[in-house]
């Protein structure tokens, strides 16, 4: 049948027999098949598929079924609830609940795991901290180790550690930063070389110094937002000065288009901070700030009686070089020994050094930022060398993405032709059999 | 229960359309409570009233069973399934709107859950064989002519067997197919055709005989 031919397509004859032509077609397309055998023959067709259909019966619905569904719908009438699907077994896939419960869970397993796993470097840095924060806000005098500290000294460590009472009783505001280490260097010996003439006492002596306060060492971080960055800057090194303050580190960024900043890690003496930081803090607006403290008084006793028993080693292998004769081997073999005690010796001195110079001086982690206000500047290079250069750089991009993909397929080729062999087979073949499945109804 | 319906309801009380057999599942017009519409009762229902739905209930809870029965091997599937839908009816009628023929919204809610139940079944077919399926293709309760056909309308293809079921035993016109099945009018034409050429090449093959009908071939002779 051809529509060139025939003013009606078989379609219109099926319409015809649905009943879902329109009046006018309809008529035309009746008289049409009557008419016409051909398209008699295809109605005669169609009436045929439709009586052989109408045998295919199924058996009526079960009363229980019935009851069931009725009963819901009374259920509905009298509370207004219907029983849900029940979770995971239903006979459609997966419901929005489905997915809520599902992600929810995942969630719930993820945040498990990384509580698990929450590195304990961490918890311990976290519960050292702390207890110095305690430490210090029980302590009486913060910090007092080396100097006579004024009143507002009391107040230096910041917002957590003005709790603290004032109580440095002294009158002098003089700054002595090193008189500390350079008592205990001269008690100890420092520098003399051959560390004798160090007296128990002496050492003694020191600790009951030391235990007269706890040891802290102080770290604040400050960030500031300024508006005139110049003036800041200058401000900065009269501050540094006034306070016997240095710079251990500093950066200034000045990058085409961005705001200004600095980052500097300043030194600033312990007794001094207070003050170094209530004018740092008159610089700008202060965005963040905080501050902390590690007690290092056991590890500084530590480090005085290990650095104690190795000087009076020292001095008895003196004693026995000088006052005892023997073989040459013996004699070298002791010097050997006097040799790697000085070692341990000038290495803890060192880090008895560091450690109190920690103290001494609180580490100031400053950044300054400017108040930054945008310029209308003229492009430095103009738009067809920018293009230009865009097309370029396009180019070369494109070449090595393409020059990437081939190598990647020479190198990983072979193993992903072996992976899809081993996954991509098995799952074509369920992908298969499930169109199948599902083509099948 | 006779409430007015907005201007864009399709009023399902339109007189039955020409049909090529009528079915004994076409919900009886000249029944007790036929002269209120479909859409009518659903509002109704909404508002409280539970007879409405006992007569929506009997008006289709033949039909629905013998859409799933038609296209579930299991008779327990087919029940849960025409269960769940009419459940869902119930869940969503505090939503319902009457945009469209209550016929049509019911239907499009049968084939969701049916899609729902087909790709699940599919997805345990693809891993392991349903060796109840294969023991058990037709169900007890079907007739010789019933397992015949169902295996002929079996080998149509998936949407044109689904086109040709509905129009065929749910009685939707072309426009209701569309919707439900969320294809083109003309399609949906040209589809039935097809199906309907083909289940009679099928039909006309002689038994035993291998008969895959070339679909494309049907296409171009029309």
């Amino acid at each position: 049948m051809n529509t060139s031919t025939h003013p009606v397509a078989p379609e219109e004859v099926m319409a015809l027999l649905d009943g879902e032509l329109g009046s006018e077609r309809k008529e035309f397309v009746a008289r049409h098949v009557e008419q016409c055998s051909e398209c008699a023959m295809v109605a005669t067709d169609l009436r045929g598929v439709a009586q052989a259909l109408s045998d295919w019966k199924v058996a009526p619905i079960s009363q229980k079924l019935q009851a069931g569904i009725l009963g819901s719908a009374q259920r509905r009438g009298l509370d207004g609830k219907i029983p849900g699907p029940r979770l995971f077994v239903r006979a459609s896939f997966w419901g929005r609940k489905q997915w809520f419960v599902g992600l929810a869970g995942t969630t719930a397993v993820a945040a498990l795991t990384i509580l698990l796993f929450v590195p304990h470097r961490v918890l311990q840095k976290t519960n050292s901290a702390t207890e110095a924060k305690t430490a210090l806000a029980i302590s009486p005098a913060v910090p007092q180790r080396s100097a006579p500290i004024d009143g507002n000294t009391a107040k230096l460590a910041g917002d957590a550690l003005a709790t603290v009472p004032g109580n440095g009783g002294g009158s002098g505001a003089g700054y002595a930063p090193r008189a500390s280490t350079t008592t205990a260097n001269a008690i100890m010996g420092v520098g003399s070389g051959s560390g004798a003439g160090v007296g128990a006492g002496a050492v003694d002596g020191q600790v009951d110094q030391l235990n007269s306060g706890p040891m802290i060492a102080r770290t604040v971080s400050l960030s500031l937002v300024v508006k005139d960055f110049a003036a800041a800057r200058a401000m900065l090194d009269g501050i540094l000065a006034r306070h016997h303050a240095y710079a251990a580190d500093l950066a200034v960024n000045t990058a085409e288009g961005q705001p200004r900043n600095l980052q500097a890690s300043l030194r600033v003496p312990a007794p001094e901070l207070a003050g170094a930081l209530s004018e740092l803090k008159s610089l700008g607006r202060v965005e963040n700030e905080s501050q902390s403290g590690e007690e290092v008084t056991q590890q500084h006793a530590d480090l005085v009686a290990r650095l104690k028993n190795s000087r009076e080693t020292e001095q008895r292998l003196q004693a026995i070089l000088q006052e005892r004769t023997g073989k040459i081997g013996d004699v070298l073999a002791v010097e050997q020994e006097i040799a790697r005690v000085r070692g341990e010796i000038e290495q803890m001195e060192a880090e008895q050094q560091s450690l109190e110079h920690r103290v001494d001086f609180a580490a100031v982690n400053l950044s300054l930022s400017e108040v930054y206000k945008a310029q209308l500047v003229p492009p430095a290079i103009s738009f067809g060398t920018r293009l230009h250069n865009g097309l370029v750089a396009g180019y070369h991009n494109a070449a090595e993405t393409l020059f990437g993909m081939v190598l990647f397929f020479a190198e990983s080729g072979p193993v992903l032709v072996i992976w899809l062999l081993i996954f991509g087979l098995p799952v074509l073949f369920l992908w298969r059999r499930y169109g199948r499945a599902l083509d099948a109804g | 229960m006779q409430e007015e319906l907005p201007g864009q309801v399709l009023d399902s009380e339109v007189p039955c359309r020409t049909t090529m057999d009528d079915s004994e599942e076409t919900p009886a017009k000249d029944e007790p409570g036929a002269a209120t519409s479909d859409e009518q009762l659903m509002l109704a229902f909404v508002k409280g009233s539970a007879e409405s739905f006992n007569e929506l209930f009997s008006r289709y809870k033949q039909p629905l069973f013998g859409f799933f029965r038609r296209r579930v091997s299991d008779l327990c599937v087919a029940e849960e399934l025409t269960q769940e839908t009419f459940l869902a009816v119930l869940r969503a009628s505090v939503r319902y709107e009457a945009n469209a023929l209550f016929r049509t919204y019911l239907y499009a809610i049968a084939f969701k859950i049916l899609r729902g139940y087909r790709r699940k079944a599919a997805f345990r077919a693809a891993f392991w064989v349903d060796r109840k399926r294969m023991q058990d293709p037709a169900g007890h309760d079907a007739t010789d002519s019933a397992v015949l056909l169902q295996e002929l309308v079996r080998k149509l293809e998936g949407t044109d067997r689904e086109i040709l079921l509905l129009r065929e035993f749910e009685q939707l016109s072309y426009g209701e197919i569309a919707a439900v099945l969320h294809l083109p009018l003309n399609t949906v034409r040209s589809r039935l055709f097809r199906a309907r050429k083909a289940l009679r090449e099928l039909l006309e093959a002689p038994a035993g005989k291998p008969c895959a009908p070339k679909l494309a071939e049907f296409g171009d002779s029309a």
